[in-house]
């Protein structure tokens, strides 16, 4: 952490809003690459892992990793070195510069998504106009990495695994960009940087109907997206072995490894910057950001604290994914669609009409006050609301009338008349 | 050096492109087609359009590609080796077409005029340089690179409504139009007992 104050109160006077190309720049870029994205970002990978053992043994009463050093701190260590050491093979049927190819574009689209991330004031890599839709467009990239590695393995376990993959990725893409773009909505730029001090002004985004909608969309969505369990189908170890990355050992599985629980971060921090206020304590004190002064020692202080904080809430976030992993089966194939463009598109949909109306009432008028939030909840929360319900009774009733087929997948044997559960309530 | 870059670009992008068209392999042809999505992605950012290249990867290919892939996978056998069709049989034809289309666009862009507040691209030599900074009065071309998504959305919304919006309805037409065809075909195979014994999904049901 102190590298990066380090990094801060060197390089502050080089931020602006437009990317200038001069030295120090670049020595930034230099620093953020040497430092974040080679050093710091591969430790918190490592140490999510050893969390989640953790965490993971703690919910199946277990106690987990403890013999690697104290709390088995070094564990994740000793598990880089085991996977650097084996030996990476390439299956004889492979196409091998594909099959190379593919755990690269993965880890590649991982690492890129992070490069627009806010971690605090002056402590984004880089501060993109179109921030928000190049982040979009990074992670957009890990699904032809992943049905690459499928196709070019030649096992169907890792084909059968990256269509699945691919299928999932594509769905759920749709509600996790709509989810955002109520932010944009209110912040009236793709910029992460000014969708944070937005968040300064305004408040949480999280703190109204639409936002939190969107939020609870955008988490759902966001573990979709990174293959997490219940939606971890594309590498259902009890069908598939592994998914797509069946045929792949060594640090090549490591990259694959690597990519997901960087995934994991990136979401996290993603949604806590555009939704959850950053690095922000109060939801709508502008706490730490106004007493930030001329001289470095308050970047620095201010800093330390926002950067605190914000790690607090991507481990939150992180610890929530855990739970919910640890927690919860997996999803049945064909409710992983519909749960995607029945419930979650549709929900989004609404939600960007009724984030238009928060901004309506509550943004544009101008300076923002507790009466108007209030008002605006008064109005947007009842419609919220109404749409959860109406999507979910929609969704039952239309479920209820469709008439069961032998398609329906089920287990043991079904028809109507036949009883069991999956039998239609039409025909009883 | 922008000047260099473009070439290096246009260079490799070209190189992906003639890949493209002379690989025997249909997925490694749709893997070189996305790095020549990716070259013009870049000869966007080399114009200063952020917005339109990250547009172009999150479409072009995080998308098209993907379709390209699922499409050659469920038409051509899963590898996709078969070999495609007698590729110089072709040859002629496709190469009148490709020369056609290459003049027709050389000398529409060479032709350009230019709108009315605007000099005309084909007599620019260089473009002006980036507006840096956010002091000072704020100009069009400033606030269009510091929130090209606005900029993008004023035009879009005020000057290319008709286009945008016709381009709107053409999509969903598209859209419905492709649904229309896919659920005709649903329609012929009785959805309840008895499925026909042709369809592969009852079939793996019925065994279960």
């Amino acid at each position: 952490m102190n590298v990066f104050e380090g990094a801060a109160c060197a390089f502050l006077w080089a931020q602006s809003q437009a990317v200038e190309l001069d030295f120090w720049t670049k020595a930034r870029w230099a620093l953020w690459l040497l430092v974040g994205f080679f050093g710091i970002f591969p430790g918190i990978v490592a140490y999510m892992v050893w969390l989640e053992r953790k965490v993971a043994a703690r919910f199946q009463d277990r106690i987990g990793p403890n013999r690697v050093g104290p709390f088995g701190l070094l564990q994740p260590i000793a598990d880089a070195i085991k996977l650097i050491t084996k030996e990476d093979l390439v299956p004889g049927g492979a196409d091998g510069a594909v099959h190379l190819a593919a755990p690269v574009l993965v880890i590649t689209s991982a690492f890129l998504v992070m490069a627009v991330i806010p971690f605090a004031v002056g402590l984004a890599p880089v501060n993109l106009p179109s921030g928000l839709v190049y982040l979009i467009a990074a992670s957009s990239l890990s699904p032809l990495g992943i049905f690459l590695a499928g196709w070019s393995s030649r096992n169907k376990y890792s084909l059968i695994g990256a269509m699945r993959a691919v299928a999932q990725l594509v769905s759920y893409e749709v509600p996790q960009v709509l989810a955002t773009i109520p932010v944009v909505l209110w912040a009236g730029s793709f910029s992460l940087v000014s969708i944070f001090d937005r968040q300064v002004n305004q408040g949480w985004f999280v703190a109204s109907p639409p936002g939190l909608l969107g939020f609870v969309i955008l988490f759902i969505a966001s573990i979709a997206e990174v293959n997490r369990a219940p939606f971890d189908l594309p590498e259902a170890e009890s069908e598939l072995i592994a998914g797509y990355h069946t045929e792949y050992s060594g640090m090549r599985f490591g990259l694959f490894f690597l990519a997901e629980y960087l995934s994991v971060f990136a979401v996290s921090c993603l949604a806590t910057a555009i939704f959850l206020g950053g690095g922000m304590p109060i939801p709508f004190l502008a706490f730490p950001v106004n007493l930030l002064g001329e001289s470095a020692w308050s970047y620095v202080i201010v800093d330390a604290m926002l950067l605190a904080v914000f790690l607090v809430k991507v481990l939150a976030i992180v610890f929530v994914v855990l739970w919910v992993r640890a927690t919860l089966p997996r999803m049945r194939v064909d409710r992983l669609m519909n749960f995607s463009w029945k419930y979650l598109v549709p929900l989004a949909l609404v939600n960007v009409l009724v984030a238009a109306v928060w901004y309506e009432l509550v943004i544009r008028p101008g300076a923002f006050d507790a009466g108007r939030w209030m008002m605006g909840t008064a109005v947007t929360g009842p419609i919220v609301a109404a749409a959860c319900w109406g999507v979910f009774a929609i969704n039952r009733a239309h479920g209820a009338r469709a008439p069961v087929s032998e398609q329906w997948p089920s287990v043991g044997r079904i028809g109507p008349g036949v009883g069991g559960r999956g039998v239609s309530r039409r025909g009883l | 050096m922008l000047r260099n870059l473009f070439l290096v670009i246009s260079t490799l992008g070209l190189a992906c492109a003639l890949a493209t068209v002379l690989s025997r392999n249909l997925v490694r042809a749709g893997l070189w087609l996305v790095a020549f999505f990716f070259c013009v992605a870049c000869l966007f950012v080399l114009l200063e359009a952020e917005f339109l290249a990250a547009l172009q990867v999150l479409v072009y290919i995080g998308a098209v590609s993907i379709l390209l892939m699922f499409g050659i996978m469920l038409t051509r056998g899963v590898q996709g080796t078969d070999p495609t069709s007698n590729p110089s049989a072709r040859l002629a034809p496709g190469l009148v077409a490709g020369g056609v289309l290459f003049l027709l666009l050389s000398y529409g862009i060479s032709r350009e005029r230019g709108l009315r507040t605007q000099r005309s691209w084909a007599t620019t030599g260089e473009r002006p340089a980036i507006e840096p900074g956010t002091e000072g009065p704020s100009t069009p071309r400033r606030d269009a690179i510091n929130n090209m998504g606005k900029a993008l959305g004023v035009e879009l919304m005020s000057r290319y409504v008709i286009a945008f919006e016709l381009a709107g309805l053409l999509l969903t037409a598209a859209l419905v139009g492709a649904i229309a065809v896919a659920h005709r075909e649903e329609a012929f195979e009785p959805s309840s007992k008895g499925a026909p014994a042709s369809s592969p999904a009852a079939e793996s049901a019925s065994v279960a």
